[in-house]
């Protein structure tokens, strides 16, 4: 119930600042030494709250659908490539902290280069990956790769961290019951790199949203919320309100995403919630 | 049978290397069945590494270590003892009970048995009500129970113990020295202890191991020779004198033999 209150309170806080900086910004923004620090707040830039949730009823093109049926289409789609991006990136992600764990020449070999792979910009990237599309793979496969290559990152370097995290008692108590590499790595390591994986996940989460949006505009996919975006943004001088509405779209399939991230950690951390309620 | 013989072992660190360091040299120590060794000296004599080569954690550089007439590997692999460290490194995410389980879990028990089991070793330290708790909701002189009734629930007939009460405020210490000497008299379980303590090794021992440090050797072993081990025997004039005996030993005094 508070947290409802809260989350409505956020939203009350973003429309009034918005629509009070309209109110009081200069409609062709504020220019300081040949720099414009301040947006313009005229309709075309920032079009009034209600005019974008007016829009989102009408229909996308004359006698179309409805554009927020469009938009859900639009995120449904996006989800989707998300979803299988952040699967297997989180999977490889795993796999590489498992090996850097177990190996520590390929923590040494690998890690530089896994820091590396997130400097490489996505936009060089992208058209050799969407290369692979209609041949190796269905041209969505190829976003969700993208999406993929930035959700690993947080969950390789979290989750290695997780698994080191284990003190040396505990793996030494391991040793003593004769326990080997995969009993240790089950019943002590994986556990004890829980509350290390969350948190990457939940980054993993929002970089798989990212890189669907932008993996869609820059392979050219449609169907998306990321296609979506450019074509409105095109419009933009005589609809201004329609390129918000894909923008309110993709924000709340982040949203969406991370709230389902953090549903995973329900069952898995119930001692936490557990210690959390006795110390109150 | 004897519990444990360590014959002739010598442990360097970093063999080699600059920082080489003889931990242990020429250590001989043999614990008989049902005896309670405690191992006592100044930091940095090695006695805790002499218990991880009990444990087969590591290997001796020079000599053998025998456990239940087997060589320690062997012994390790087929959970000959339990062991208990200063910290009692319960697995936060299981309960009470699922961390008794984990060795009983190891050797793939059946899942009713492990729970009787593990039941039983909680009772056995005082803990059957706090069985669906989570570590992080008892104090560290119940966390240590835990670990101990850990240890115990393979019922190993060997028991090491490495500073397992450190951690712990006297009156919990004095407590729960008490609780592990009838659980040891009650199982019959052979122990190796690991102390800093003199009191605390004098009250529980049937033999006191002094060490002494770089490099770390035993330079004498007292036998102790108590009536009783209750709170009167705190208090007895012979736990004082074997207390000063170990005291002298410590310092280097040649010992009078104390009997």
């Amino acid at each position: 119930m508070r947290r409802v209150l809260y989350v409505l309170l956020g939203v009350a806080i973003f429309a009034a600042l918005w629509e009070g900086y309209k109110l009081v910004g200069s409609p062709d923004g504020t220019v300081l030494f040949g720099v414009r620090f301040l947006p313009r707040a005229d309709d075309l830039s920032m079009p009034h709250l209600w005019t974008v949730l007016q829009r989102l009823g009408r229909p996308e093109l004359t006698g179309g659908q409805p554009v927020w049926i469009v938009i859900l289409h639009a995120c449904a789609f996006t989800f989707g490539i998300t979803a299988a991006g952040f699967v297997a990136g989180a999977l490889v992600g795993l796999v590489l902290a498992v090996l850097m764990q177990q190996f520590r020449i390929v923590e040494r070999g690998l890690l530089p280069y896994v820091i590396l792979s997130q400097t490489v910009p996505l936009v060089a990237l992208a058209p050799l990956i969407s290369g692979w599309g209609g041949t190796i793979m269905p041209p969505w496969a190829t976003v969700s790769v993208i999406a993929a290559y930035l959700a690993f990152f947080p969950v390789a370097v979290g989750m290695l961290r997780g698994l080191q995290s284990p003190t040396a008692s505990g793996v030494e108590l391991m040793r003593s019951y004769a326990a080997g590499w995969w009993r240790t790595l089950v019943k002590l390591r994986f556990p004890a790199s829980l509350p290390y994986l969350f948190p990457a996940l939940r980054l993993a989460g929002a970089a798989a949203v990212v890189g669907a949006v932008v993996g869609e505009i820059s392979t050219g996919t449609r169907g998306g919320i990321g296609r979506l975006i450019i074509e409105y943004s095109r419009e933009a001088t005589s609809d201004p309100a329609k390129v918000y509405t894909a923008m309110l779209g993709a924000a709340l399939l982040g949203l969406f995403v991370a709230g389902a991230v953090s549903l995973l950690e329900v069952p898995l951390m119930r001692h936490r919630r557990h210690v959390e309620v006795v110390t109150l | 049978m004897t519990a444990v013989v360590v014959d002739n072992v010598t442990k360097v660190f970093n063999q080699g290397r600059s920082d080489e360091v003889t931990a242990l040299s020429d250590v001989e120590l043999t614990v008989g069945d049902g005896e309670f060794v405690s191992l006592i000296g100044p930091s940095g004599c090695g006695k805790s590494t002499l218990l991880r080569l009990i444990a087969d954690l590591i290997q001796p550089t020079t000599g053998s270590v025998t456990v239940a007439g087997k060589s320690a590997d062997r012994a390790r692999r087929d959970q000959d003892y339990g062991i208990a460290f200063q910290q009692a490194g319960l697995f936060e995410w299981r309960t009470v009970l699922r961390n008794v389980e984990l060795p009983l879990e190891l050797r793939g028990l059946k899942k009713s048995e492990r729970k009787a089991k593990a039941e039983e070793m909680l009772a056995l330290v005082g803990l059957a009500d706090f069985a669906g708790h989570y570590p992080a909701q008892l104090s560290g002189g119940m966390q240590q129970r835990v670990a101990i009734a850990r240890a115990l629930a393979v019922q190993p007939p060997l028991l090491l113990m490495d500073e397992p009460f450190g951690a712990l405020d006297e009156m919990t210490r004095e407590r729960l020295q008490t609780e592990l000497l009838g659980i040891c008299a009650k199982t019959g379980t052979s122990t190796v202890f690991v102390t800093h303590s003199i009191s605390e090794a004098v009250f529980l021992s049937t033999k006191v191991v002094v060490m002494s440090a770089r490099p770390g050797r035993i330079t004498a072993a007292i036998d102790v020779d108590l009536p009783a081990r209750d709170e009167a025997a705190r208090q007895s004039e012979k736990y004082f004198e074997h207390v000063t005996a170990v005291r002298q030993a410590l310092r280097g005094v040649p010992a009078k033999s104390a009997t």
